[in-house]
């Protein structure tokens, strides 16, 4: 510029495009600053926004994943508190059984009196059967309908139906249901079955009948023990899963924010930077700009 | 010479300064006008008599001064160099103000875009597949998928739209051009006439410059100067302007393959300069994000179809297709009204009735989590109009300072100093009082010589 010729025009366009960009660039910082966001648009950077839309959209899944699980966890958490419940009165069936072989001798009304406890442990064990969650039987499997047995003790639901599973995780869903054969053994041979043949031993004085159908009770009862295992390991296993989803989520989080979100303290001092600077510009102009030799003469 | 010749002398000097005051008052009057070129006036002394007379007696003194003209100090390279600058710098304005059009119709990344209302969407199929007999969760995914369908369309609503805006305006700067043609044939006439009657057409040629500039941004036009001192314009090779007369350009077409073609020959426009960059926006550029969108439309289409179809309803009937099998991104909708009848189920219906396994659901909303699918594709796309929106952005920025030193480089030959021109003005304030003063001692020699002499002894 040294050799150019200098006019008061050109001064004055170049000191407006040095206005332009000081104003322009406090505009960008002062709305970075008010959004709290560093990109606001694609092109503020194209890597960070591709990291935003994969953060974003990892963040929203693993908290899906975390809901799934709630939702896993309740069935589980339902069906585990009806597996407890259901081993006292089979447990009770169990000591009645005992009680049936120990006292041969006792009368007919004793034994029916035992026959009718186990007929309604039989029926209370049906209704357990049928336990609900969100309206669905945890037990019927698949089944559209709204009990797994009826209240003969017959199986409602599919025969064969997949496993109601959760996802949880990439790649990783967590079966949440049994079905009922699988807990009360299959049909025909399940412990409805087992309760109703104790009760007509019983009824009948049958003990050769009865020792038979006490062993039943017994695979019967360490059937749903096993099972209960199952589902609090199960439990367990989404539990942690939940766990690593609800991390995930804490640490997608921060990520984002680093990606998206402003520095604070830095970009407060870019904004004071630039207010000086446009200042300073401002100053400038208004000195520089006025002075002409018309000025000096007289 | 006769006595009176140095009168004569000082008569040429006083009008010499005369012209230069209005010169250059003309200049300082002017200091702000866009396009003004400073002026100078052009003196030169008169000397000897070329065929000295018989009776002449010439004192070799010469016999003042004379205006020669007025001269327009413009530099026709700079200028040019000016006009180049300033069509590329009006092709990366174009260019990225369209592109900062596509970013503004994404709306990436945020909490509303696209891309959450996909994942949205995924994350009910989740929902469902956890309550598969739920009507309130497939009521949700219905109006999930509902609103990606809406957003794919408002999407190529804003893509249709610039599109449709873009069109129209190039009908207008079409319009500019061929009118901006028109007034440079009529200066070019007029510059002529001034020319040949041997006067000074400055500011008719600063007039032509500011239209053959914005010629030069709006089309990419280059100049020629001929040897009568019209301009002749030219945009992709062939003349706009020649001489007195102008063609003309006019664009047809729709909005995806729209054609400039030259009024007379209907041959093919080659425009740069922001015409240039309109054509290519229009013909390249929007359909090209068009095209990814349709992409991504057909995508999500075809995986959530096919994985529909693949399930079994509430109802224990097969799934239907979600959106219709030809859906692109204006027209994708959804097809299926009654939350029952998605096909969250996996099984078919048994015996004891329908399948409420949520199988499908799961499998569905796996697709969200695919590499290769919609959208994984969408965050390409919008990750691609970002880079090419910073390519522009920065290209832009670049060409604003290129093209800002060329035109302060024009500023520089041609703009008015005002301290110049105060300068100027006490030189010719003082040659005005000097030659005043030698009409008044010219002036006074002639008193002593006619009414002093002869006097002897009076």
């Amino acid at each position: 510029m040294s050799i150019e010729r200098v006019t008061q025009r050109s001064l004055a366009a170049h000191t407006l495009s040095g206005l332009q960009q000081n104003l322009s660039r406090l505009g960008d910082l002062q709305n970075q600053l008010s959004s709290g966001r560093a990109i606001n648009r694609p092109s503020d950077s194209p890597a960070g926004t591709a990291s935003a839309l994969a953060l974003r959209a990892q963040l929203s899944t693993n908290q899906q994943w975390s809901r799934n699980a709630d939702d896993g966890l309740g069935w589980l958490g339902t069906t585990d508190q009806t597996l407890t419940n259901a081993l006292d009165p089979l447990r009770r069936a169990r000591d009645l059984t005992v009680a049936g072989l120990n006292g041969g001798a006792a009368g007919q009304d004793a034994r029916e009196a035992m026959a009718l406890e186990i007929d309604q442990i039989r029926q209370g064990l049906v209704g357990t059967a049928n336990t609900t969650y969100l309206g669905r039987p945890i037990f019927g499997g698949t089944t559209s309908g709204a009990t797994a047995y009826d209240t003969t003790g017959t199986y409602q639901g599919p025969a064969s139906s997949p496993p109601i599973t959760r996802v949880v995780g990439a790649n990783t869903a967590v079966r949440v249901d049994l079905t009922g054969p699988e807990v009360f053994g299959p049909a025909g041979a399940d412990l409805f079955t087992t309760l109703s043949d104790t009760a007509a031993a019983l009824r009948s004085g049958n003990t050769a009948a009865l020792q038979s159908t006490l062993g039943r009770l017994d695979a019967g009862i360490s059937g749903v023990t096993a099972k209960l295992a199952q589902v609090g390991a199960n439990y367990n296993r989404v539990q942690s899963l939940q766990q690593a989803a609800k991390d995930r989520v804490t640490s997608l989080t921060g990520s984002l924010s680093d990606v998206e979100n402003i520095d604070l303290p830095a970009t407060v001092v870019a904004l004071n930077l630039a207010q000086v600077a446009n200042q300073a510009a401002l100053a400038a102009t208004a000195k520089v700009i006025t002075p002409s030799l018309a000025d000096f003469l007289r | 010479m006769s006595d009176f010749a140095a009168l004569s002398i000082g008569l040429t000097a006083l009008t010499a300064a005369r012209k230069g005051l209005d010169v250059t008052g003309q200049n300082i009057a002017n200091a702000n006008t866009d396009g003004y070129t400073r002026q100078r006036l052009d003196q030169e002394a008169v000397g000897a008599p070329v065929a000295p007379a018989l009776w002449s007696t010439y004192t070799g003194a010469g016999s003042g001064v004379q205006v020669t003209g007025i001269s327009r100090l413009s530099d026709e390279f700079v200028i040019a160099r000016s006009r180049a600058e300033n069509a590329s710098l009006a092709d990366l304005t174009q260019r990225q103000s369209t592109l900062a059009g596509v970013e503004d119709t994404l709306g990436e990344p945020s909490d509303t875009g696209l891309s959450t209302q996909l994942t949205d969407m995924w994350n009910a199929w989740h929902d469902m597949a956890n309550a598969p007999g739920d009507l309130a969760a497939r009521s949700v995914l219905l109006a999930k998928t509902t609103a990606v369908a809406d957003g794919i369309r408002t999407v190529r609503q804003g893509l249709d739209a610039q599109a449709s805006a873009g069109r129209g305006q190039l009908d207008t700067v079409v319009g500019q051009i061929n009118s901006d043609a028109n007034s440079v044939a009529e200066l070019n006439q007029a510059i002529l006439r001034y020319d040949n009657a041997g006067q000074p057409a400055n500011e008719l040629k600063d007039q032509r410059d500011l239209v053959l500039k914005d010629l030069a941004t709006k089309a990419g036009a280059t100049v020629r100067y001929s040897s009568d001192g019209t301009a002749e314009v030219y945009v992709g090779g062939t003349a706009l302007v020649r001489g007195n007369t102008a063609s003309a350009m006019a664009a047809s077409g729709t909005t995806t393959s729209v054609a400039l073609t030259w009024a007379g020959s209907g041959a093919p426009v080659v425009a740069g300069g922001e015409l240039g960059a309109r054509v290519d926006d229009l013909n390249t550029t929007l359909p090209g994000y068009v095209a990814r969108l349709d992409a991504v439309t057909a995508s999500l289409r075809d995986a959530v179809n096919a994985a529909h179809t693949a399930g079994y309803d509430l109802d224990g009937n097969a799934g239907t297709a979600m959106f219709a099998t030809n859906a692109t991104s204006a027209d994708i909708a959804v097809q299926i009204h009654d939350p029952r009848k998605i096909a969250a189920a996996s099984q078919p219906p048994t015996g004891s009735g329908p399948s409420l396994d949520g199988d499908n659901a799961t499998a569905l909303a796996a697709l969200g989590q695919s590499t290769t699918g919609a959208d994984s594709s969408y965050r390409q796309l919008v990750v691609d109009v970002g880079v090419a929106a910073l390519a522009a952005n920065r290209r832009h920025d670049v060409q604003a300072t290129v093209a800002q030193k060329a035109d302060a480089a024009v500023d520089s030959a041609g703009g008015v100093n005002t301290d110049e021109e105060m300068v100027n003005l006490l030189t010719y304030q003082r040659a005005y009082q000097a030659a005043a003063r030698v009409t008044t001692a010219v002036d006074e020699m002639l008193d002593t010589l006619i009414n002093r002499t002869g006097t002897v002894g009076r």
